[in-house]
């Protein structure tokens, strides 16, 4: 198990090295220029000049590609152009609020998305089957920002129940930092329920099929029991599978709940970066993102050994 | 030790107890919401420092923790704000200037002449006015720890002008050993001597900035007028909160969750106005006025007469109107510098008193050999006014008989486009927009944009020597009535040779909660001081 570990965390290696090419290459291909908004609107072109100067933008993209590569191989993600921080101290400090999104969402969506999806399998044809899969087809089409817009007017303006924006730090109080989560947790995790519920429905309706659920059930084997020990457990590679899968969807739906919800955590961060096209930040925070994903996607991989004995194997 | 799981339960308790202290002790001496004002500003703060930047959000920040040797007034009249006293030789060559009594630096330090002539020299590096000055200046002394002379070789009218300016680069006071930072560079330490301290542990660049009330500031015992008078601080802490997203800036705003939005959507007011606890103000009564550079270096705009066929062809108010909706905000402007300023004359606007003539224009194009070649007009489409403003020039110019090309883009990449002298076919262009504040507007020497000095000048490189020489005559006209009577000459030249034009000038209101009073006018700045909140 160790030394699958190992090899799959060097297989990252490669990956990383051409997410680092793509990003920088596309960045620096892109038009706008972080000179020209530093010095403000009434800069004169000499300033802005000096400005690129400063910020070696004036050197040639391989130049500039390998300075940073090779700090980024030291662990040195670089400098932000704006503020002067290094670039990982300002990702750390908006650490806090999108790891909170996330696990708050990812928490309630697999929750959320496994019940319905299998409460859907159990009854399928009937009402609730079409009501969840309606539900799915709802909550994957609508984007982010609306469900968020909808919420806020309902939640927040009208019945002011919570607060329509803000990220208040888990130091500050469990209730203050859970009110600030609530909505922003669920405009994220719509389209992540949708996408786990509709798989879950799926691979337990295959399962269910199978011979041995109905020797179970001839058994007379409790339904709860038959849909959650036997089905489920065996219905779980495809549901972890898409539950990594998805952690890009929710990477990416980050970014839009942040802003709407204005929270300051890194999606907001990398928003704001990419406007004023501060090539540091938004170099730093892909490699984060993508090194989260494939992190993620080797813990899925490995939790296939505790779901099914063969891989084990 | 055995371990067990009570062990780890308590050892975990420990551990996060120990991890949330440090957040916890914040929170506690955090000032409470009634002496908090939470502001969401136009943008964010790309850099602290306000000299070595124009950009508005630094001046901003500026304006908080530094103080100024000389404020505006409500009639935009120079006053003494860190200056005690101070007087003028009868050649009007050596000014003398004398320190307040008890002015301290946020490190308990005094605020010496020393700090006031360095800080004076730094910004005049990077001002408009303050390289006019420079060209006249033969020194900046000190005579004692409170006394500072700048003696000239030449008078300049507009040194009092200069330093009380509220538009950027602002002369703010640093201590001496900031001030003396090649201009150039950015400073990062952040000690002023102004009514705010910058909370440094407790902002967040990029997501709020925290001010807390300075409790070595010492106003002085006047009224205060703009960015004159007297600075009360009338709460303990102001909050500078980044919020991008302008739906939810009113939402926070409805919900008390922020206390002032400078800059609400015009096509949000009606829901504002619907709200009973939120006031819409007028801070900046100059406003901003819309700028559209034309590119004097490739054709078809490098011909007069083709520069002038567009004074014939632009409407400004339908240029206003999709943005803008209620002409209380928006008005049309013929004034080649801001309307509603000392400056604003009529002086040939013949062409504007008449509204478009597409005839004229016609001819003029003709005349100028418009041989339908493309205008590529630069569109920042992620800046609703100036998208919808290039969206219907595009359709004015259309009609006149112009083949228009509207090159989509965010604004970064116009701000890179715009400074590319090549052909409009290579990566250049013919048109863009931007905006100023009506404050530097109204003055030919404040931005960039008013000079004609060619291939060094700003992005569209006119060229007219009678400009240059009329804007020396304005600086050195000694009263407002003289500089009134230039800027006649130089609005008359101004519409003959057209260097830029002018979408129109607007008056963006902002919104505050009604419990939070007290608020300004300065142009160009937001002062956060005598507001209070109950």
């Amino acid at each position: 198990m160790t030394g699958t570990i190992l090899r799959r965390l060097l297989s990252m290696l490669p990956v990383m090295g051409i997410v680092a090419i793509c990003v920088f290459l596309l960045l620096h291909l892109a038009p706008g220029d972080p000179a020209s908004i530093i010095a403000g609107e009434n800069a004169t072109p000499e300033n802005i000049a000096r400005i690129r100067t400063q910020l070696g933008l004036d050197q040639p993209v391989w130049k500039q590609f390998l300075v940073w590569l090779v700090a980024l191989v030291q662990g040195d993600l670089g400098t932000s152009m704006f503020w002067g921080d290094p670039v990982s101290s300002l990702i750390a400090q908006r650490a806090e609020p999108t790891v909170s999104l996330a696990i708050t969402t990812l928490l309630v969506a697999v929750f959320l998305a496994i019940s319905i999806g299998v409460l859907a399998a159990a009854k399928a044809g009937s009402w609730i089957d079409r009501l969840v899969m309606g539900f799915a087809v709802l909550g994957f089409s609508v984007p982010v920002f609306v469900v968020g817009y909808v919420l806020i007017f309902v939640f927040a303006i009208n019945l002011k129940w919570l607060p329509v924006q803000g990220y208040s730090p888990i130091a500050d109080g469990l209730v203050l930092w859970l009110r600030n989560l609530v909505l922003p947790s669920i405009a994220l995790g719509m389209a992540y329920v949708a996408l786990i519920a509709r798989i879950t429905r799926t691979t337990m309706l295959d399962v269910l099929a199978e011979d041995y659920m109905r020797t179970a059930r001839a058994k007379g084997v409790a339904t709860r029991s038959m849909l959650f020990r036997h089905a489920l457990k065996n219905a779980a590679v495809p549901i972890a599978t898409i539950i990594g899968n998805g952690i890009a969807l929710l990477i990416g739906g980050v970014v839009i709940t942040e802003t709407v919800f204005n929270i300051p955590g890194i999606g907001r961060l990398v928003v704001d970066a990419i406007a004023r096209r501060d090539y540091p930040i938004i170099q730093g925070v892909i490699m984060v993102f993508s090194g989260v994903y494939v992190l993620v996607n080797l813990l899925v991989d490995l939790s296939y050994t505790l779901f099914d004995p063969r891989v084990r194997g | 030790m055995k371990t067990t799981r009570r062990t780890i339960m308590r050892t975990g308790m420990a551990a996060a107890g120990a991890a949330a202290a440090p957040g916890i002790l914040t929170a506690q001496t955090r000032p409470p919401a009634s002496r908090t004002i939470r502001a969401v500003m136009h943008g964010d703060i790309p850099t602290y420092d306000p000299i070595w930047t124009t950009a508005n959000m630094s001046a901003y920040h500026g304006a908080m923790v530094y103080d100024q040797l000389f404020g505006v007034d409500d009639k935009l009249q120079p006053k003494p704000q860190m200056v005690s006293k101070y007087g003028v030789s009868d050649d009007q060559l050596t000014w003398t200037f004398e320190l307040r009594d008890g002015l301290k630096f946020s490190d308990g330090s005094s605020v010496t002449a020393a700090d006031a002539a360095a800080s004076i020299r730094r910004w005049a590096v990077r001002s408009g006015t303050g390289q006019l000055m420079l060209q006249r200046l033969k020194d900046i002394s000190t005579k004692d720890d409170k006394t500072f002379v700048v003696s000239l070789k030449e008078r300049f009218p507009l040194l009092l002008d200069g330093f009380s300016s509220p538009s950027t680069p602002v002369l703010f006071v640093m201590r001496k050993k900031e001030a003396e930072t090649d201009p150039m560079q950015k400073i990062d330490t952040i000690i002023g001597s102004g009514p705010f301290v910058m909370n440094q542990a407790e902002t967040r660049a990029g997501s709020q900035y925290i001010y807390d009330k300075n409790p070595n500031y010492n106003p002085r015992n006047e009224p205060p007028s703009a960015s004159a008078g007297g600075k009360v601080v009338k709460v303990d802490r102001v909050i500078f909160q980044n919020m991008p997203d302008s739906q939810t800036a009113v939402a926070a705003l409805q919900a008390g969750e922020i206390d002032f939005y400078e800059i609400p959507p015009i096509d949000l007011l009606d829901q504002i106005q619907t709200d009973r606890n939120i006031n819409l103000i007028n801070l900046a009564d100059l406003g901003t006025v819309g700028y559209i550079g034309l590119n004097w270096l490739h054709p078809p705009f490098d011909n007069k007469l083709l520069r002038q066929s567009l004074l014939y062809i632009v409407n400004q108010e339908e240029m206003m109107k999709p943005t803008f909706v209620d002409r209380k905000w928006y008005a049309a402007c013929g004034g080649w510098m801001t309307c509603g300023s000392p400056m604003e004359n009529d002086a040939n606007t013949g062409w504007f008193k008449g509204g478009p003539n597409l005839a004229k224009a016609g001819e003029l194009m003709k005349a100028g050999g418009y041989d339908g070649r493309p205008v590529v007009v630069l569109q920042a489409t992620n800046i609703p006014y100036m998208m919808n403003a290039a969206t219907v020039f595009a359709q004015q110019l259309r009609a006149a008989g112009y083949n228009v090309q509207l090159a989509p883009m965010d604004w970064a990449n116009v701000v890179q486009r715009r400074a590319n002298k090549g052909a409009p076919d290579q990566g250049g262009w013919n048109v863009f927009f931007t905006s100023s504040g009506g404050l530097s507007n109204a003055n030919p020497y404040m931005i960039g944009g008013m000079a004609t000095t060619g291939d060094k000048g700003w992005f569209g490189w006119p060229s007219d020597a009678k400009n240059e020489e009329l804007r020396t005559k304005w600086i050195n006209a000694p009263t407002l009535a003289e500089r009134q009577a230039v800027g006649r000459e130089l609005q008359e030249n101004a519409w003959d040779i057209v260097p830029h034009m002018y979408y129109g000038q607007w008056r963006q209101p902002a919104a505050h909660r009604k419990n939070v009073t007290g608020w300004l006018k300065v142009p160009e700045a937001i002062p956060l001081w005598n507001v209070s909140k109950t």
